[in-house]
């Protein structure tokens, strides 16, 4: 499906090889001529399609309700106020980490440079 | 038929595609009633609201030489493969900061990388126009290097992006400027399906970006620098299910929202959008008034949702890296504006895979692992 009309020339228009001249090549400007010919056809058909389904589609609305309803009742640990429950395996980023290659230990919350 | 006949009726043929997309422009603005922000706020809802220390810089992963171009999370949360200028992957544990590979690139012109769903391999991709898998369990050669343990060729142009398939070991999407998307089985190294390409409904320049929807892993997006981003299901590649136009430039990043029905674009228009993947309609654009002049605006470069969808992080050449309130199209916090944040252009993000971590890659050669360290309220 396509959603507007921007950029419906460039995409029509058919390879760059058709505006050359074809003195020597009529052949091969025929075969093109008709391959993109093809293809618009084949476009044609997909638009007509798409407009067929517009008829019977619903509007925007329908899809931003279901887009409330999947974002609320989902925990997210990025979000201050979130519905549970919470996984204590989000602490991690602010937990002491003891790295296997040395004996250090050390913690970063409110930190940003490492070692 | 004459080549004249043949030239009035490409001609003809293009004037009616041309008003055929007119009129379904005009049809599908009708169907606009609302946008998200609009309904949100009809319903009564208002922006996230978030302290100033809230979200917190928790690492610093430094180590790369050169800008950082892409980077992956595994499933299994803490581990990270990133791609640099520098020729190089390397593969992190993103809770102790450590590297545990460094895999130097026989071509160090690499664009994208990707873990695969056991976290056991993975793949890079870029101007040599093949995508190589790296089994992280192999012994390494002489050098010190893993060597490579498959070459994915057949692209006829630079790989921008790839991912593997989620739920699929042996199964890859990678994204090209021969503006096609190909589905490989890795384990054969053949090409099971080409997307775009000969085919009326493909892209009609580089394609930048691929996207799989996780709740249904045969449906992929890509984004394109023909300004749309299309729908495909990797069991027919004869045509794609569905462009959607919005963009005015380049679409740099796709990205499914959380409820597989929605998805997320970025773009160098420098706006994100939101569409319905079944009806088509742009739901929602994610735009901000930018200071200093027109030839300054900086691109949207790589963007990724939060485990709810409430939040769209997205990152900008500018080094800016806003988080957006998805439902009131708000920034509500811009990470680039913190004390610690990168100093040059966001080139990829990413979130682990419980959501508590996001993860930004810059050209200021780091990544940054940021996490929420403020008061979390549990209703």
């Amino acid at each position: 499906m396509t959603t507007n009309g921007e950029g419906a020339e460039m995409e029509a228009r058919g390879p760059p090889s058709l505006h050359l001249s074809t003195r020597n090549g009529n052949f091969l400007g025929k075969h093109r001529l008709s391959a993109a010919i093809s293809r618009l056809n084949q476009e044609i058909q997909y638009l007509q399609e798409e407009l067929n389904e517009l008829e019977t589609m619903e509007p925007s609305s329908a899809a931003c309700k279901e887009i409330l309803l999947s974002t609320e009742g989902k925990p997210d640990a990025f979000l201050p106020v979130t519905p549970g429950p919470e996984n204590a395996a989000w602490h991690r980023w602010f937990q002491r980490v003891r790295s296997p290659h040395s004996r250090k230990w050390w913690t970063h919350k409110g930190s940003s440079d490492i070692l | 038929m004459s080549v004249a006949e043949l030239k009035e009726r490409h001609i003809a043929a293009t004037a009616t595609v041309n008003s055929l997309r007119e009129r379904l422009k005009q049809r599908r603005q009708l169907l606009l009633d609302t946008d998200v922000a609009a309904y949100a706020k009809s319903q009564g809802r208002s922006a996230i609201s978030f302290s100033t220390t809230d979200l917190i810089c928790c690492r610093t992963l430094q180590g790369h030489t050169g800008k950082v171009y892409s980077l992956d999370w595994t499933p299994e949360r803490n581990r990270i493969v990133s791609a640099s200028q520098d020729g190089r992957l390397i593969v992190w544990n993103a809770l102790t900061s450590q590297k545990t590979h460094a895999i130097k690139l026989q071509c160090p012109w690499v664009m994208t990388c990707a873990f695969a769903p056991n976290g056991q391999s993975v793949a890079c991709g870029g101007l040599d126009s093949a995508c190589s898998i790296f089994n992280l369990n192999s012994q390494v050669d002489r050098d010190g290097n893993i060597p490579v343990s498959r070459i994915l060729t057949g692209h006829k142009g630079y790989v921008y992006s790839c991912q593997y398939v989620p739920d699929q070991e042996t199964r890859l999407i990678t994204s090209s400027g021969d503006q096609t998307c190909v589905l490989w089985d890795v384990t054969t190294g053949q090409r099971i399906s080409v997307f775009g390409g000969e085919f009326p409904s493909g892209h009609t320049a580089d394609v930048l970006s691929v996207s799989i929807n996780s709740s249904n892993s045969n449906m992929f997006v890509s984004g394109s620098c023909d300004m749309t981003a299309r729908l495909w299901d990797t069991r027919i590649a004869s045509r794609a299910v569905g462009t959607y136009h919005g963009h005015q430039g380049d679409v740099n990043t796709v990205k499914f929202f959380p409820d597989g029905q929605r998805f997320g674009t970025g773009s160098d228009d420098s706006t994100c959008r939101l569409y319905d993947m079944r009806t088509g309609h742009q739901l929602q654009v994610y735009s901000q008034q930018h200071e200093g002049d027109d030839n300054d605006v900086p691109i949207v470069t790589s963007i990724a949702f939060s485990i709810s969808g409430r939040l769209l992080f997205a990152g900008y050449s500018s080094g800016d890296c806003y988080v957006w309130d998805t439902l009131m199209a708000e920034v509500v916090l811009n990470l680039g504006t913190f004390q610690n944040s990168h100093e040059a252009r966001i080139s990829c993000l990413g979130l682990s895979s419980d959501g508590s971590a996001l993860c930004t890659g810059s050209w200021d050669k780091n990544l940054k692992i940021w996490a929420f360290g403020g008061h979390r309220k549990v209703i």
